[in-house]
């Protein structure tokens, strides 16, 4: 929920889409109004209504340019009562952008259109005769701030009462947050742990800012190593405290430490400024947080615990096509492999899966990584062997609606520690593929490894390759790193640069590669 | 005090509350393992008294000790996990594997070093589309007579097929190959075969169903919803492709609750004169009344430890958290039937079901994704007979000018003689893509006779007019007993897809 359109553009390595601002709108039974009087969103944001007449008479949902006179426009509908039926009693006026159906007694309608790009107050009304008086409400367009920057955790355990002096302690698990989002739902503890949070904070201009906190339980804001907002202690996360301070402008290092005693976990910051409305750093937002973009309920979460043996989790997992099958090793370090295109789609340290999204009412959906740093060697769903003369061809993309050919899958087993090996024919040739791990993938210096083996028994056809990574790399000391936006390298003998493919000839026998995230 | 006693006594045939369900048929609900939530997907039997479960999860338990008569015997070993959706378990008496089916793929356990848990996966068959979308289920059977595992594969979404044999039904023979064998499957819940081997399964209310049904799986048959015809040049065996049934949905865009002149252009019954591979469904488990969510089709097999049901069909509903009764006939080459409610209560939406040859039901499910009526999330139960026979309607069957009705017990040839006993309505749905639909049609016909056998278990029912293609509900509020009991349910709806010559 990258709230800021401009910040999407500023960080282009945490670029993503604005998420939709996702609302509910009713009409109240015999009150002649709407139970929402305001929508807050951004310039240009999706916006979805779930538009309910729970009134006894039918009402629409119009939205008009700003300053549009609704009681009057709606009125002059009166003029030419037999046009305006015709129309269902939508006006034919050209400041109307956006509107519902005429809905009949307890029918409902989900409205979605774009928010203007220019900031405003749009009004939105119900044209039926002689609602249009009471039953109204506002849609404010308005800018958001800027969101942190290069925001790391330290996750460390312990039973407190007040917050740790955490320079003290060691951390127990150390990774970044992809969406610069604050949020506590990145591991598998659930009681007695504090995560220190730290990021960049850009202050647009000089002038006064005011940041606003909840938590439960403790939790402080420092900026530039100064404490400016606090919330400490054991408590639910009732009030949101805040306090304002002049910031320079430029570039502040932000600190936020929490810690969890037992029971509910929620952690809501956010600041504000000048020229932008009270703009959220956290992920969770506070029901009393003064923006109007509520997020759609989430469930809660159900961490796939990895303890002394590996956890196989088969389900759909973003960026590992239909087929995924998640493997999380004990050590950190966890991957997503494809039975569609028999290759390795993913790679990623930290916490495992949160099967909540799939477990939950009809499961619907693909599921992203619970941990982070995500390596994608390859495109999504592609197969690793391709018989080709030109290396550097584009290798075969998927095809959602087919299978790829001359690949059939077999299956896997589990070693004493449950680790699989997968096993498929390409060609006629049977291949047995096993991943080992090194280091502690919990920790950004945990120097984690994933280690690939693959063993090919039978016979090859000629020019068939085996491609390893895709995108830019630099070989450098034997190793191949990748010029990506997450830095990674990759080790593996005979491989040789063709194009965008860092290639191996296929042959039979055992090959192993190292895919090494760079500290 | 005294006196009040020998009144009671006196009375007590007339003052005694009627029968109620739980006289008959005992649930017993399982306390089952903290750790996880067991949304039983799949029910078969193992060797020594042993039930393998496959959950929503995609885990997979071995139960012992659950046909014993103290609940907390139970016991649970957690066989496998992380398969993607458990909807069909089976075991295989010939290797002793377990075979799951998942959403793409039948997978073979095997347990090498017989630690109790699953080590070796292997894909059995997963030539079947999956396109990412949350209907895509697939519901696999237990192994059929010929050693096959059905599987009905959902569509993606209510009405389109977006990967291949997305709404058919295949069967995956022993050497792992693919039959796709009918077409037209929607959204099914359940499958099962009966006592002659025969299989089939439920649909649930949607496009081109305005029901949930039971439907029989003929192979080469199509059963209904074309969303998933493009796949045909992909099914040489199963001929040409059928012709589609008439868009109705399309015809003037208008809602189902709007007026039609001339009423709803389409039925089962003129369809199945123009497409010639259209089977009915078998028995329309009449949306509301029977259930609103069919799924796991059981059979009795049990000679008579599950009560004076043999051979007949329990279907399930993970809505209503409920078991129906189904007793099916063939008339004119085609399956139909009655259905009859039979038991209530069950905790969780069932989805999966299965009956030892003790005549112990055990069933499982849970409410995710629709509700049900039960209450709770998930469940794992078992259902018994008391050994006391209720008082039920125990097969009804078509008959040129009406119905005979067989009972459990005698019957009171006074009441049940009576035209007055019964009432009868006939309705059907439009056969159309919109998405469910009303009961329409509606025939009020008259009882004209009600002829009790000579053996007082039986009645012989004249109807005019009896209607082809119809829903016949029949009720029979006014049947007593011999005993003067009235009946535990007292309504059945027949499915008349056929009329008997004779």
């Amino acid at each position: 929920m990258t709230r800021l359109l401009f910040a999407a553009f500023l960080a282009a390595a945490s670029a993503r889409a604005v998420e939709p601002a996702v609302f509910s709108v009713k009409t109240m039974t015999a009150q002649m109004k709407y139970d929402t009087a305001e929508l807050l969103v951004q310039p240009g944001q999706p916006v979805k209504i779930t538009f309910e007449n729970g009134d006894d008479l039918p009402h629409n949902l119009v939205f008009c340019q700003p300053g549009t006179d609704t009681a009057a426009m709606a009125l002059k509908q009166m003029e030419k009562p037999e046009e305006a039926l015709k129309r269902n009693w939508l006006p034919d006026d050209p400041r109307i952008w956006a509107h519902s159906k005429m809905l009949n007694p307890h029918e409902k309608e989900v409205v979605s259109f774009s928010a203007p790009g220019k900031a405003g107050s749009y009004p939105y009304v119900c044209t039926f005769p002689g609602h249009a008086l009471t039953m109204r409400g506002v849609l404010k367009v308005a800018v958001m701030g800027d969101t942190l920057h290069d925001l790391q955790f330290a996750l460390y355990l312990g039973n407190w009462q007040k917050l740790p002096d955490f320079s003290k302690l060691k951390p127990h698990r150390e990774g970044k947050i992809d969406d610069n989002l604050i949020q506590v739902k990145l591991d598998d503890y659930k009681n007695e742990f504090g995560v220190v949070f730290t990021g960049k904070l850009i202050a647009p201009k000089k002038g006064s800012y005011r940041f606003f906190l909840s938590s439960d339980d403790g939790a402080r804001i420092l900026i530039d190593g100064k404490e400016v907002v606090a919330y400490d202690g054991i408590h639910p996360a009732g009030d949101i405290k805040e306090q304002g301070l002049t910031l320079e402008e430029g570039e502040h290092a932000f600190r936020l430490e929490y810690f969890q005693g037992g029971g509910n976990i929620e952690l809501y910051a956010a600041w504000k400024g000048a020229d932008f409305q009270i703009t959220p750093l956290s992920k969770w937002l506070h029901p009393n947080w003064q923006g109007g973009t509520k997020k759609q309920k989430e469930f809660d979460p159900i961490p796939l615990v990895v303890k002394d043996e590996a956890v196989i989790y088969r389900n759909f997992i973003q960026g590992a096509g239909n087929r995924g099958i998640g493997v999380g090793y004990p050590g950190g370090v966890n991957i997503a492999w494809s039975a569609e295109s028999m290759n390795l789609a993913l790679i990623w340290r930290g916490a495992f899966m949160d099967a909540s999204r799939h477990w939950n009412s009809r499961g619907g959906g693909h599921e992203k990584p619970l941990g982070y740093d995500v390596l994608q060697p390859t495109g999504e769903v592609t197969p690793a062997f391709f018989v080709t003369d030109k290396p550097e061809a584009e290798w075969p993309k998927w095809d959602k609606a087919k299978r790829y050919e001359g690949f059939h899958w077999l299956g896997y087993s589990l070693d004493a520690k449950r680790s699989p090996t997968f096993r498929y024919t390409w060609q006629g040739a049977e291949i047995e593929e096993s991943f080992t791990v090194e280091g502690n993938g919990n920790m950004a210096e945990g120097h984690a490894k994933l280690i690939r083996t693959l063993k090919v028994a039978g016979k090859l056809p000629a020019n068939a390759w085996y491609r390893v990574g895709s995108g830019a790399f630099e070989s450098k000391d034997g190793m191949f790193i990748s010029k990506g936006p997450l830095s990674y390298r990759i080790t593996v003998s005979d491989a040789q640069l063709a194009g965008q493919n860092l290639v191996i000839p296929a042959k039979t026998g055992t090959m192993t590669i190292t895919y090494q995230w760079a500290q | 005090m005294k006196r009040i006693l020998f009144l009671s006594l006196l009375c007590s045939p007339l003052l005694a509350a009627d029968p109620v369900e739980a006289d008959f048929y005992k649930i017993t609900t399982f306390a089952t393992p903290k750790e996880t939530a067991m949304e039983v997907g799949s029910i078969d039997l193992m060797p020594d008294g042993k039930l393998a479960l496959g959950t929503r999860r995609g885990e997979i338990w071995i139960i012992s000790g659950a046909g014993s008569n103290d609940a907390s015997n139970v016991s649970y070993k957690l066989f496998a996990s992380g398969l993607h959706e458990v909807l069909g378990i089976a075991y295989n008496p010939k290797d002793k594997n377990l075979y799951a089916t998942t959403r793409y793929e039948i997978t073979r356990l095997k347990d090498t070093d017989n630690d109790g848990r699953a080590d070796v996966f292997e894909n059995v068959n997963d030539s079947w589309g999956v396109s990412g979308d949350y209907h895509e289920y697939a519901i696999g059977s237990r192994f059929d007579q010929a050693g096959d595992l059905w599987v009905t594969l959902c569509l993606t979404g209510s009405f389109s097929s977006a990967v291949p044999f997305r709404g058919w039904a295949v069967r995956i023979k022993p050497d792992g190959t693919m039959v796709p064998t009918c077409s037209g499957i929607r959204s099914p819940g359940g499958i099962g075969f009966d006592a002659d081997g025969e299989a089939y399964y439920c649909d649930n209310q949607g496009p081109w169903h305005g029901s949930c049904t039971l439907q029989h799986l003929v192979p080469g048959s199509f059963q209904g919803h074309p969303g998933g015809n493009i796949w045909y040049d992909l099914a040489p065996n199963m001929g040409p492709r059928p012709i589609d049934p008439l868009p109705e949905a399309f015809q003037g865009g208008k809602g189902r609750k709007n007026k039609r002149e001339g009423g709803d252009p389409d039925r089962m019954v003129t369809e199945r004169e123009r497409i010639k591979q259209l089977v009915p469904p078998a028995v329309y488990l009449v949306h509301g009344k029977i259930g609103n969510s069919a799924s796991a089709i059981i059979c009795d097999l049990s000679a008579g430890k599950f009560g004076p049901f043999s051979k007949q069909l329990f279907v399930a509903d993970q809505s209503h958290s409920n078991l129906s009764r189904v007793y099916l006939e063939t008339v004119n080459g085609i399956k139909q039937g009655v259905v009859i409610p039979f038991r209530s209560g069950f905790a969780s939406g069932i989805i999966g079901g299965r009956m030892d040859e003790e005549g112990r039901v055990f069933v499982g499910g849970s409410d995710r994704g629709w509700g049900a009526r039960g209450g709770k999330p998930f469940c794992f139960e078992k259902c018994e007979w008391t050994g006391k026979t209720p008082f039920e309607l125990h097969e009804m069957h078509a008959k040129p000018d009406g119905f005979e009705v067989t009972f459990t017990q005698p019957i009171d040839p006074a009441s049940a003689g009576d035209v007055k006993s019964y009432s009868m309505r006939e309705f059907t749905y439009a056969y159309r893509e919109e998405y469910g639909g009303d009961e329409v049609s509606e025939v009020l016909p008259k009882i004209t006779a009600a002829k009790v056998a000579a053996d007082g278990k039986s009645v012989r029912l004249t109807i005019s007019p009896l209607t082809k293609g119809h829903i016949h509900e029949l009720h029979l509020d006014g049947v007593r007993s011999a005993e003067k009991l009235p009946l535990l349910h007292k309504v059945g709806y027949y499915t008349l897809n056929e009329i008997p010559a004779k």
